[in-house]
């Protein structure tokens, strides 16, 4: 097993009564890893507290080998750092250049000569080269998320932190951002929020399953769709006994739980394992 | 052929020793010019130039041309700060302060105008009371603006940077106050029947930017100075209830009330100094 870039144990963090993380461990290691869950399953608290932004009431964690519980190693967890935020916010009369150049400073570049190679390498990086001068108000969806990535990959950071960074974009741009965070998973570890299984399919060696701020499913994708297997099945009405169930565009039903004895199996896929995954009864955590 | 009948024709070519001292960047002008010009039109000598130069210092000095030529043009304020000396990172994190852009300072300003139209147009032109209740509230207010999730649009990637949040926000806030304590100033130059009194909102300017900025990790930001706003026209509200004369000083206005004044800033400065760390995470309630 590859050695963990993150380690965590424990986390645990309340908003009031609110419970937004329980007890949360996990172990990050190189290439992809996808965060799935519902809205509000407490994958963007996760997320803040694994890039230093919001520290957890309880629990600790390592990034890189540095603790962010202390000042310095917080700060040294930020310098090996790469974070897309769910909503990104952006300066709308920078320029592209100008924004990856501002964020560039924030990360401590400060020779105006290699940032200005950074940014430029971080642009090509994401295909935006040819656009670099062109105010970001003026910019697509899609390309101001690539900015918003190029940002992120500023100074070459170890662990790379995207939230939901597919939302929003249409099935072409969604298709090219997914090329790019797989170049970036090259040599890296990315964690990759997203409540899309397709994304996580195409992208992820790992995937993280949360609901109610607790870890319900750790494994690989085949592993969540295995745990599927002989629990699906199709019907031609709505089957009550199932966990889930929905028409699909052949007309039958396709259910997912506990099948009746001789239930018409189908096979299992990701999303099926999913759903499952999401279900309390089936909670569990795999190596 | 010599070298003037070729220059007449239009068939002469740049001596290759000057072509290699111009790759070296050594050739002196008049030559220089001379070579310059040449070579846009004659595309023989661009093949000897490229022929006698370096290939990697060639392809390193377009690279920087590339490099300058997408570097973002200063506007005219961080022009201004960087031949004043300050670096030229610190000079765009300053250009990206939105409290520093025309509309802040023209709120800025309107709101004295507003003071001076107020107070003239009361007949109270001998009494400053009013330009001194609202002077010190600029500063506070201004500040306030210049930092926290509601107004920087790139405040989430700002807290995981590694430039620690404090830092940050001193540089923000030397900005801001010279902005607004140097719009103050000459309002107060602008009321020289005032004399000395006409100064007597700085020290409170100075208590309550302290005093709400200390209490912004446990407030909020929007919370904190508001908190502190209130407190400062309940303080002259009932100064004013307890004023002896008519025609006396408000109580913050006399020399024991600056005094106490320049306690608070003090004090104010000295805890915010206390939880510098705390501006290093997300603010309260912006999680």
């Amino acid at each position: 097993m590859n050695h963990p870039t993150v380690s965590a144990s424990g986390l645990s963090l309340h908003y009031g009564r609110t419970r937004a993380l329980d007890d949360v461990s996990l172990r990050l290691t190189p290439g992809v890893t996808g965060l799935l869950g519902p809205n509000g399953a407490g994958k963007t608290t996760l997320l803040r507290v694994l890039a230093t932004a919001v520290p957890a009431d309880r629990g600790a964690f390592t990034v890189l080998g540095h603790d962010p519980g202390t000042a310095s190693g917080r700060q040294e967890v930020r310098r090996r750092l790469g974070y897309l935020p769910q909503t990104p916010g952006f300066h709308p009369d920078f320029t592209a250049f100008e924004f990856v150049d501002y964020v560039a400073i924030l990360k401590e570049l400060t020779d105006r000569g290699a940032r200005h190679r950074e940014v430029r390498r971080v642009l090509e990086e994401v295909d935006l080269a040819d656009v670099r001068g062109r105010r970001i108000k003026k910019l697509s969806g899609g390309m101001r998320q690539r900015v918003a990535l190029a940002a992120a990959l500023v100074g070459d950071p170890g662990f790379l932190v995207l939230d939901e960074p597919t939302v929003g974009l249409d099935p072409e741009q969604r298709m090219r951002f997914r090329e790019l965070v797989a170049g970036a998973g090259e040599g890296r570890t990315v964690l990759l929020s997203t409540h899309q299984t397709e994304d996580v399919a195409m992208l992820c060696h790992r995937v993280v399953v949360m609901a109610a701020g607790a870890v319900r499913f750790d494994g690989t994708p085949a592993e969540l769709t295995a745990r599927a297997a002989g629990r699906v099945w199709s019907s031609t009405e709505r089957d009550a006994g199932a966990k889930a169930g929905w028409r699909t565009g052949t007309g039958s039903f396709r259910n997912v739980g506990d099948p009746p004895a001789g239930a018409e199996l189908a096979d299992p896929t990701l999303e099926d394992g999913y759903l499952l995954a999401l279900d309390g009864a089936d909670a569990e955590v795999s190596a | 052929m010599s070298d003037e009948d070729s220059r007449r024709r239009g068939t002469w070519h740049v001596d290759e020793d000057d072509l290699r001292a111009y790759a070296r960047g050594g050739l002196a002008a008049p030559a220089l010019w001379s070579a310059d010009a040449h070579l846009t039109a004659c595309a023989h000598c661009r093949g000897v130039l490229a022929e006698v130069s370096d290939a990697a210092a060639l392809e390193a000095g377009w690279e920087r041309l590339d490099a300058e030529l997408d570097a973002p043009r200063p506007g005219w304020f961080e022009g201004l700060l960087v031949r004043c000396g300050v670096g030229d990172g610190t000079a765009r994190l300053l250009a990206a302060t939105p409290v520093l852009r025309r509309s802040w300072l023209g709120a800025v300003v309107a709101v004295l105008l507003m003071t001076f139209a107020v107070a003239l147009t009361a007949g109270a032109a001998d009494k400053p009371a009013l330009f001194l209740a609202v002077a010190p509230l600029l500063p506070l207010a201004g500040v306030a603006l210049a930092y926290g999730p509601a107004l920087d649009p790139t405040y989430e990637m700002t807290v995981v940077s590694p430039t620690h949040g404090f830092r940050l926000l001193m540089i923000r806030t030397v900005a801001v106050l010279a902005v607004a304590l140097g719009v103050n100033g000459l309002a107060t130059f602008a009321l020289p029947g005032y004399g000395l009194r006409a100064l007597a909102w700085l020290l409170p300017g100075l208590a309550l930017t302290a005093t709400g900025l200390a209490l912004t990790p446990r407030l909020g930001p929007v919370l904190a100075p508001s908190v502190v706003a209130g407190t400062w026209v309940a303080v002259l509200l009932a100064a004013d209830a307890a004023r002896a004369a008519e025609d006396g000083p408000l109580a913050p206005f006399t020399a024991a009330g600056q005094g106490v004044s320049g306690v608070v800033a003090v004090l104010g400065a000295g805890l915010l100094f206390l939880f510098r760390d705390r501006f290093d995470v997300f603010a309260r309630g912006a999680a």
